[in-house]
């Protein structure tokens, strides 16, 4: 018996929706069965990895902290990409908007004022768009694929804080640690609710995707981005230039990843260090995925990330499972999502052995 | 579940409360919860293994006074590891182990949040009411491991990989360095940070380039075994276990290894939370008590090389060898350290110069 992937002629909106839900709960299932079957309290696992930051209201100030760096970088992401624009390298464009808030922290440091903040969202905002902007140089003008050059473009910037924690901004207090020093009280976000480390970055996170939303549906720039995806031909006779939508693409994108690292640095980290780079750039591909490259989708997906990241350090304090039985189940997450998709678009029909031909 | 205007409020005021409900979580008679938190994960094969093996030892000897250990791995130096501290302090456990330098600000910043919890920060320099720090003299092991490679080494070049240049590594350089000269006046060695404490192939890839300048003794201050596994492939003269007997997987290469031996430091913490006699301090144990153990030496290491090392080890136990007693250059040949002087611990503890025979990073 043979199968063959037939493409259906208009995928289900129902499905479309409903996949990654689904993805979610297979993921559950799935796992709870997997681990189960290798010795462990599979049950137990999905509950404290899943359900556990949900219920326990400590949690929830954890994982709000946790999604909305992911949630800013994927709605950023997911512009680009309905435009067909592979941006890979948001983890580099979050480093260098941190680098570049953390410049002007470090530069104002003891005379800032309430104009610290908003200068330091500037510069972290232009800091990831510059930092987008070579691989769209590259892309429009020597035609180079930006997957590659933005991601290879992450490393270098690794490097960039290794150096500049070493040498010209380490805490001449730190013990000789690669790192910088601690903010003036002026340049770092304040918490929104005393006692909890919700920072201002989880309210601007929904913001940022509310705003995305309204553009990408609303406005001749969200049609022209979704129109280049969709339909390129179709694009170029309706007169959008396409590489101006590859730089438009990079540039919100790189923005906005920039503006998610000024909201780390200046929030949870509250200086440079050399363990500022978090996956936060690359997790994020995965949340604009999971929500669908919706900024509305991207909300709910950057909370599941969040909640397997934030419960998947519940099951090792409270059932003992070992921390790599988070990147399993997020793995899971994706693969179902995939799976999904492909049965979304496509259907699976059977060939009879006689008509398949060798 | 999205993130409500309403379902932040609760989680502000829910966590506002927090503090208040550490202490009637936890009645007196329950067995004391024990918390450590590592960079890494436990079969590492070192750093990471040895602390896990002083929470079992620390179950082993305390029974039904302790808990079953609770142990997170992989966490990571920056914001998550906030996170981690808290909810083993919510959880009930009532003291911490952070076994990575760079936890540091934020054992102090949760410690804060917990005053009834108390936490251990081992390698660190910052303590509070309810924050400690511990340590173990590794520089002393790094020395009886420096006269092992001074005698064994053909090239006289030996490289280290280290993670981040903290005096706690730069001691340990210097150490290894001190002890080799006095056997091959010679003697370099060439330090390469690697910016992280276990990343194998990123210390793979450090001990290849060395052993392609001609290095010959591959030492390290990092977690995991991937280095002396390139020094056997290669053939090179060896290097030495880090934090556990590394001898499985380079049962060659491997002269001789620094065991961290944690449990009795643990049992010790444990003992004093159960008693209520717990206060903050700084403990500094090395080889003398038993902190600091050498593994045995690998089957190249010829006998006079063994009981040179030996001896080495026998003199810091009974106090007649100080590795840090001057006369003590530093790289650029000046005197840093007069004749018949010892650094003091706090000097140790805060050094930034390297001595005679490094070659310092560019």
């Amino acid at each position: 018996m043979q199968f063959r992937l037939e493409k259906r002629r208009e995928p289900s909106k129902v499905m479309l929706y409903a996949t990654p839900v689904a993805a979610v709960l297979l993921t559950m299932i799935v796992g709870a069965i997997i681990f189960s079957a290798i010795g462990y309290d599979g049950v137990g696992a999905v509950r404290e990895i899943f359900l556990t930051p949900l219920t326990n209201s400590f949690k929830w100030q954890d994982l709000g902290v946790k999604a909305a760096p992911l949630i800013i970088i994927g709605v950023g992401l997911s512009i680009a990409y309905r435009a067909n624009v592979w941006n890979i390298g948001a983890e580099g464009q979050y480093i260098m908007g941190g680098l570049a808030a953390t410049w002007v922290a470090l530069s104002t440091h003891g005379m800032g004022g309430w104009w610290t903040l908003p200068l330091m969202m500037l510069a972290g905002v232009l800091g990831g768009a510059a930092y987008a902007a070579i691989p769209a140089l590259l892309r429009t003008r020597l035609n180079v694929n930006e997957i590659l050059t933005s991601l290879m473009l992450t490393y270098a910037s690794v490097q960039l804080i290794y150096y500049l924690v070493r040498a010209p901004w380490k805490d001449p207090m730190g013990m000789g640690f690669p790192q910088t020093k601690r903010f003036a009280a002026e340049a770092l976000l304040p918490n929104i609710f005393p006692g909890t480390i919700v920072h201002a970055g989880v309210p601007i996170a929904i913001i940022v995707a509310l705003v995305a939303w309204f553009i990408m549906s609303r406005s001749v720039f969200g049609y022209q981005m979704r129109v280049v995806g969709a339909a390129p031909h179709a694009a170029r006779y309706g007169g959008f230039s396409e590489n101006k939508t590859i730089w438009l693409a990079l540039l919100v994108s790189g923005g906005l990843a920039g503006m998610a690292g000024m909201l780390e640095v200046a929030g949870p980290f509250q200086r440079m260090v050399p363990g500022f780079p978090t996956n936060y750039g690359f997790t994020a591909i995965i949340v604009a995925f999971l929500g669908r490259l919706n900024p509305l989708g991207v909300i709910f997906a950057g909370i599941v990330m969040a909640i397997t990241f934030v419960g998947g350090e519940v099951a090792q304090t409270t059932i003992g499972l070992s921390s790599s039985a988070t990147g399993v189940f997020q793995a899971m997450m994706l693969f179902f999502l995939l799976a999904g998709d492909i049965l979304v678009r496509y259907r699976l029909k059977r060939v009879a052995p006689q008509e398949a031909r060798a | 579940m999205t993130l409500t205007r309403r379902s932040m409020l609760k989680a502000g005021v829910a966590a506002a409360a927090l503090p208040l409900l550490g202490s009637k979580a936890f009645a007196q008679s329950e067995p004391l919860k024990v918390g450590f938190v590592l960079i890494g994960t436990v079969n590492d094969n070192g750093w990471n293994f040895g602390h896990s093996e002083g929470a079992k030892y620390m179950k082993a000897e305390l029974g039904d006074l302790v808990a079953e250990p609770t142990i997170v791995e992989n966490v990571p130096e920056g914001p998550d590891c906030e996170r981690v501290l808290r909810e083993l302090a919510q959880s009930g456990h009532k003291l911490i182990f952070a076994t990575s330098f760079g936890y540091g600000d934020y054992v102090i910043k949760v410690a804060q949040q917990f005053p009834d919890v108390k936490f251990e920060h081992a390698t660190g320099y910052q303590r509070s009411d309810n924050v400690a720090t511990y340590n173990a003299r590794f520089y002393e092991g790094r020395a009886v491991c420096g006269t092992v490679a001074g005698h064994m080494s053909k090239t006289g070049k030996a490289g280290y990989i280290g993670s981040f240049p903290i005096p706690e590594v730069v001691m340990g350089i210097n150490a290894f360095v001190l002890a080799a000269r006095k056997i091959n006046p010679e003697f370099t060695i060439t330090p390469v940070y690697i910016s992280t404490w276990n990343d194998p192939a990123k210390e793979a890839d450090a001990a290849r380039a060395m052993i392609d300048q001609g290095i010959d003794i591959v030492a390290q201050h990092t977690d995991g075994p991937a280095a002396l596994q390139v020094v056997e492939e290669r053939g090179a003269v060896g290097g030495f276990g880090q934090g556990a007997d590394m001898s499985a997987f380079a049962p060659n290469a491997q002269l001789t290894s620094i065991i961290d031996h944690w449990g009795p430091t643990y049992v010790e913490s444990a003992q004093a939370v159960i008693d209520g006699t717990w206060a903050s301090a700084d403990r500094w144990p090395g080889l003398k008590e038993g902190e600091v153990q050498i593994g045995p030496y690998g089957p190249t290491v010829p006998e006079d090389v063994a009981a040179a090392a030996e001896a080495v080890k026998n003199g810091q136990i009974d106090g007649s060898l100080h590795i840090f007693t001057g006369p003590i250059n530093d790289h650029t040949g000046v005197e840093r350290v007069a004749a018949g002087v010892t650094l003091t611990d706090a000097e140790l503890l805060s050094m930034d110069w390297y001595v005679e025979g490094v070659i310092p990073p560019a």
